[in-house]
């Protein structure tokens, strides 16, 4: 067995465990009654929005927890994600071969919408187009480099259904004083259906899922928890679906690859490490110098 | 010759590749060629097309079988020896092991490139005196940033317009090349006509002879690669300009291309077998072949990994990173003469630096090379 081939069984393996409704509430009320404890310092109108790479810098640099706050401008690091994602799922759906014969394809038909209708699917129409060609070049082979990293993850074809590819963010609002929003980017959601079985309409959502994160560098301490942070964002999203089943994060630079099967006590772990991030957020915030 | 175990790149049949005017094809032309006596009227001609991409797939040696017991062998031999050293001075405090367990500690690890790694073996003392300089931009290595940015777009998308406007333009969306950028753009004219024709014609040189690579090989450029040691406390990190082949399964696959703009030297070969080891590490499986391919003139160096060349990479790394270490503890750095006691701002007034340098007239024995 190729080891995108065992990649793939360990990822769509059946579930361990279910996570039920009793479950999801009392993660619910956990999150509430620790996170509004450390929010309540913020002033009114005040927001906290936890993301992956801020549970990553709160716990690498509790001092400096938020990034710069830089007016954003288009970077290709910006683009290749979506655009790789894009990519995959053209190869995925038979369209392309190989990342490298659908990327510019994709990204040109892409601005052909954008300019014949309006509509940004991607957001970064606009700017791709203005770009010169030599510019162009360095977002598309960026983009090629991502895609084929996980395009070559895994055997395609022993999906028994094909995973989303991309899609929106998870997002959940924690209903305490102040904002707290979750936000999950997963850059696969894989339904775990028996080889054969036919998933149909109203059943869909029953059909347990697992997610699939892409990082870059190495794993780094607290990755179980920040996989799991995926399933519980997911997870409180909305209550009609199941939580997710399992994490599997992808580290290509570092060939790595590192599995969460998600129980009730990983999601706990995630829950915890969301508060402890948010009184960290709300500490350095309170302590910069211009709230003094 | 092994011919036909290139199951992870076919490489043959592109129907994009692009003409090859200058290439001297089959090796069977030039042995008659020699045995007729008229080789040495002929010069020497860069390889192009087909013929380079022969080059880079028949090695002349069988492609390493991937040994999964081997490459561990080779990663439990290094993490013993630097988590040994780490122990004794105070490192290494990461919560797992390395490989397939392996965790980047929240402590940052000591890392290992290509360039510290060369620097540090050179010597110690030059190490630690160019260690946060900032270095100062030439018309070679701006050369050499453009060049990359070119080869990258010829693999991704077939072609290159106008080579300086387009290197400038890549390099432009790349926050690290600001620096390289606006010292480009103070050049004089005369500097600035000067990088412009060797940026074109080096480009042209690559238009040429650089073959198109099939999408099903998965080019893919500027590939970043990394490996964990000792608990986390040491990651070897590289980043290769061109990789191509499929993830090996049972053979290795993968080919890996470095492009230089400047004149070859010895030590890229030493960079490459680091980066051959640390796609073992990372990938489970070494590349099937090296490559150094120089755009200055078209000159391809052309190098099948072994389990020898790994070990070798593992040791030199070995002691490197030993040396890296040491340095980072804050022990005096080994002083060792060599090329680059010319060029070196803490060269002092005694010593085995000074005595090499007095002993050649105090001229420079390095000069500033691209890439």
């Amino acid at each position: 067995m190729t080891r995108a081939a065992a990649r793939t069984v360990e990822l769509t393996a059946p579930p361990v465990s279910r996570i039920g409704e009793g479950a999801r509430h009392r993660l619910r009320d956990r999150l509430l009654s620790t996170v509004s404890a450390s929010i309540e310092g913020l002033p009114p109108g005040g927001q906290v929005e936890v993301t992956l790479p801020l549970l990553r810098r709160a716990l690498t640099h509790p001092d400096r927890p938020a990034l710069g706050e830089e007016p954003f401008a288009w970077k290709p690091i910006f683009v290749r994600r979506s655009l790789g994602l894009a990519v995959v799922s053209a190869c995925a759906t038979g369209r392309f071969r190989c990342p490298s014969e659908a990327v510019v394809p994709i990204a040109t038909d892409a601005v052909a919408e954008w300019e014949r209708t309006g509509w940004r699917t991607f957001h970064w129409e606009p700017w791709f187009s203005g770009l010169p060609s030599g510019a162009r070049a360095v977002v598309l082979a960026d983009a090629v480099g991502w895609a084929t990293s996980l395009w070559t993850a895994f055997d395609w074809t022993a999906f028994a259904q094909l995973p989303q590819i991309g899609g929106a963010d998870d997002q959940w609002t924690c209903p305490a004083p102040r904002t707290v929003r979750l936000k999950g980017r997963s850059e696969m959601h894989v339904p775990l259906t028996a080889p054969g079985s036919v998933s149909r309409g109203g059943q869909r959502s029953e059909t347990p899922v697992a997610l699939v994160s892409v990082s870059g560098g190495c794993p780094e301490e607290g990755w179980v928890e920040e996989l799991a942070y995926l399933a519980l964002a997911a997870g409180l999203r909305s209550s009609s679906r199941p939580v997710p089943a399992r994490v599997m994060g992808l580290w290509p630079d570092a060939g790595l690859h590192r599995t969460v099967d998600i129980v009730e006590q990983a999601l706990e772990a995630a829950a915890d490490r969301v508060a402890r991030t948010v009184g960290i957020v709300v500490g350095a915030r309170l302590s910069a110098p211009a709230s003094r | 010759m092994d011919v036909d175990r290139g199951a992870g790149i076919p490489w043959q049949g592109g129907d994009r590749t692009r003409p090859a005017p200058d290439s001297h094809g089959g090796s069977g032309t030039r042995r008659s060629e020699v045995a007729a006596g008229q080789a040495w009227s002929h010069p020497w001609r860069p390889l192009a097309g087909p013929a380079l991409l022969e080059r880079l797939r028949v090695t002349g040696r069988p492609r390493p079988t991937v040994d999964p017991e081997f490459v561990l062998r080779l990663r439990r031999h290094l993490d013993a020896e630097l988590a040994t050293d780490a122990a004794a001075e105070g490192h290494g405090q990461g919560d797992g092991g390395s490989g397939p367990g392996g965790t980047l500690s929240r402590l940052s690890p000591l890392v290992v490139t290509k360039d510290r790694l060369a620097r540090v073996l050179a010597c110690e003392a030059h190490y630690v005196a160019t260690e946060f300089g900032e270095r100062t931009p030439t018309v070679p290595m701006a050369c050499g940033a453009i060049v990359d940015v070119l080869f990258r777009q010829l693999v991704c998308v077939g072609s290159i317009g106008d080579p300086m406007a387009d290197g400038l333009a890549a390099l432009s969306v790349d926050d690290h090349q600001r620096g390289l950028l606006s010292w480009i753009e103070q050049l004089s004219p005369p500097d600035r006509e000067g990088l412009r024709a060797e940026v074109e014609r080096q480009a042209e040189g690559l238009q040429i002879r650089w073959p198109a690579l099939e999408p099903a090989w998965l080019p893919r450029t500027q590939e970043a690669m990394r490996a964990l040691l000792a608990g986390g406390s040491v990651e070897l990190s590289a980043r290769v300009d061109l990789a191509i082949g499929r993830p090996a399964d049972d053979e290795a696959s993968v080919a890996i291309v470095e492009i230089k703009s400047g004149a070859r030297r010895p030590g890229h070969r030493a960079d490459l077998h680091f980066y051959a080891l640390v796609e073992a590490l990372r990938s489970w499986a070494p590349p099937f072949v090296m490559a150094t391919y120089y755009t200055k003139t078209g000159e391809l160096d052309v190098e099948p990994v072994t389990d020898e060349l790994l070990v070798g990479a593992a040791r030199r790394t070995l002691i490197g990173a030993r040396a890296l270490r040491r340095l980072a503890d804050g022990i005096e750095p080994v002083r060792s003469p060599g090329t680059l006691c010319g060029l070196c701002a803490a060269l002092p007034e005694r010593g085995p630096g000074r005595e090499r340098v007095d002993g050649l007239g105090g001229r420079d024995t390095i000069r500033g090379e691209g890439r």
